[in-house]
């Protein structure tokens, strides 16, 4: 009797598992595919867009499988994938396909569904299109959120939708901006899609309006600010601000043997002085320019090893 | 007939690239990556080579040498990417590159920056 129920256990668990092993195959095969027909899917919802893009008219083209499932995201992020690396692009058919196989609705009902970085990436895919003031609206609780990734995307949403309120959206904004979050706002500038108008951003009291000002001074080089960032510098308020000021002055390449300066590096911890140093060494400050402004000993070898391990030849 | 040769490790935006390229009088070809690059390079001298990214250049090999067969400044190079810093850009400059756009890019003005480019070459 045991052997009889010996046998019949292992008789199934073999076959469970031989059962589990089958589904997992045949859900990897599955998944394979669908990779496959996804990455042919894409290619071809490309081609379509642009082709009606390069035309620029005509009736919404008609992108094959649209109704199966994952084929209306593929089309969504298509789009977005197009807007994220071009700008210059005409708005009023890329408008059109969205609003014909409703992608922005589509997304905003992910948007709702999803939680975490999922309900983030969908927010990203919905601030690359061209939007309508409706669905920001709808977008615009999400800037709450305790998740920081689905708040900032929440915001770009806003900002997409709606460029003339990026200052007040901005200042508005409930947390610090990160160093990667300056980035993407700086990559909607580029865009076209944001004023380059740095001078009331980087007079203005709020810290995250400043960091977006200087980010904008030092991404396009604009020496004529020089005045504005030794103001910063000087300002005894945020030192965080006085160091992105100081920052953006040796990106500009600017001369930094000035009052202000000295009484900003005085002020600066040795770790603080030392991220400088690298800094301005690998902006090709001279290496007597770094002995004036840093004096003591440890400072002073510490910086020359650092400008010959840049391997700079300096004149 | 041009004969276009875009090196892009991202299927996405070789598409992107070629596609903007469509309707003008040229053979667009794609690389997926250095060896694939040099493969082609050799079996065809092409006229214009677009490398979208800068990972190509620190994969230890001298891309525009592979390129640029000996004694011959053909093909131009084009390099599109993200990085801004001016170091890079110099640097891929002093490298042999002769343009370089960064990301967004437009998509008008780089075929009529291909464009002129050809025609110059005639």
């Amino acid at each position: 009797m045991t052997e009889r129920l010996l046998i019949a256990y292992t008789l199934l668990t073999a076959l469970a598992t031989a059962a589990l092993l089958g589904a997992l195959c045949a859900s990897e095969l599955q998944a394979r595919r669908r990779c496959g027909r996804d990455a042919v899917l894409g290619s071809r919802y490309l081609r379509i867009l642009m082709l009606y893009l390069l035309s620029g008219e005509g009736p919404v083209p008609r992108f094959p499988m649209i109704r199966r499932a994952g084929a209306r995201r593929l089309l969504a992020e298509t789009v977005a994938g197009l807007t994220g690396v071009t700008y210059g692009l005409d708005t009023a058919p890329l408008r059109r396909v969205v609003s014909a196989y409703g992608l922005d609705r589509w997304l905003l009902g992910r948007v709702r569904r999803t939680f975490g970085c999922r309900r983030a990436r969908n927010l990203m895919l919905l601030a690359r299109m061209p939007l309508d003031g409706a669905v920001a609206a709808r977008a615009a609780r999400y800037v709450r959120s305790r998740n920081r990734r689905v708040r900032f995307q929440a915001l770009m949403v806003q900002l997409a939708a709606d460029p003339s309120a990026a200052l007040r959206l901005m200042a508005e904004y409930p947390a610090p901006f990160s160093a990667c979050e300056v980035g993407e706002i700086l990559i909607l500038l580029r865009r076209g899609m944001l004023p380059i108008a740095y001078g009331p951003l980087v007079e203005s009291p709020c810290r995250n309006l400043r960091i977006v000002g200087l980010s904008i001074v030092r991404q396009f080089g604009i020496e004529e600010a020089e005045p504005q960032l030794l103001r910063i510098v000087a300002g005894d308020e945020v030192p965080e601000l006085g160091r992105e000021a100081l920052y953006t002055l040796c990106a500009l390449r600017r001369p930094l043997t000035r009052r202000r300066v000295s009484r900003r590096l005085a002020v600066m911890s040795s770790a603080e002085r030392k991220a400088l140093m690298r800094y301005m060494a690998a902006e090709g400050y001279s290496p007597g320019l770094l002995r004036r402004l840093f004096d003591a000993r440890r400072e002073r070898s510490y910086c020359e090893s650092l400008v010959q391990s840049y391997k700079r030849s300096l004149a | 007939m041009h004969r276009i040769l875009i090196v892009s490790e991202e299927e996405f935006l070789c598409d992107v690239i070629r596609l903007s390229l469509a309707g003008m009088r040229a053979d667009v070809r794609c690389a997926p990556g250095v060896a694939a690059m040099e493969r082609l390079s050799r079996r065809m001298l092409f006229d214009l080579v677009i490398v979208v990214g800068t990972s190509l250049f620190f994969s230890g090999r001298d891309v525009v040498r592979i390129l640029r067969p000996p004694g011959l400044r053909k093909p131009l190079v084009y390099v599109v990417a993200w990085q801004q810093a001016e170091q890079s850009v110099l640097s891929l400059l002093e490298c042999g590159v002769d343009q370089y756009l960064t990301f967004p890019v437009s998509l008008q003005r780089l075929r009529m920056k291909v464009a002129n480019d050809l025609n110059r070459q005639l």
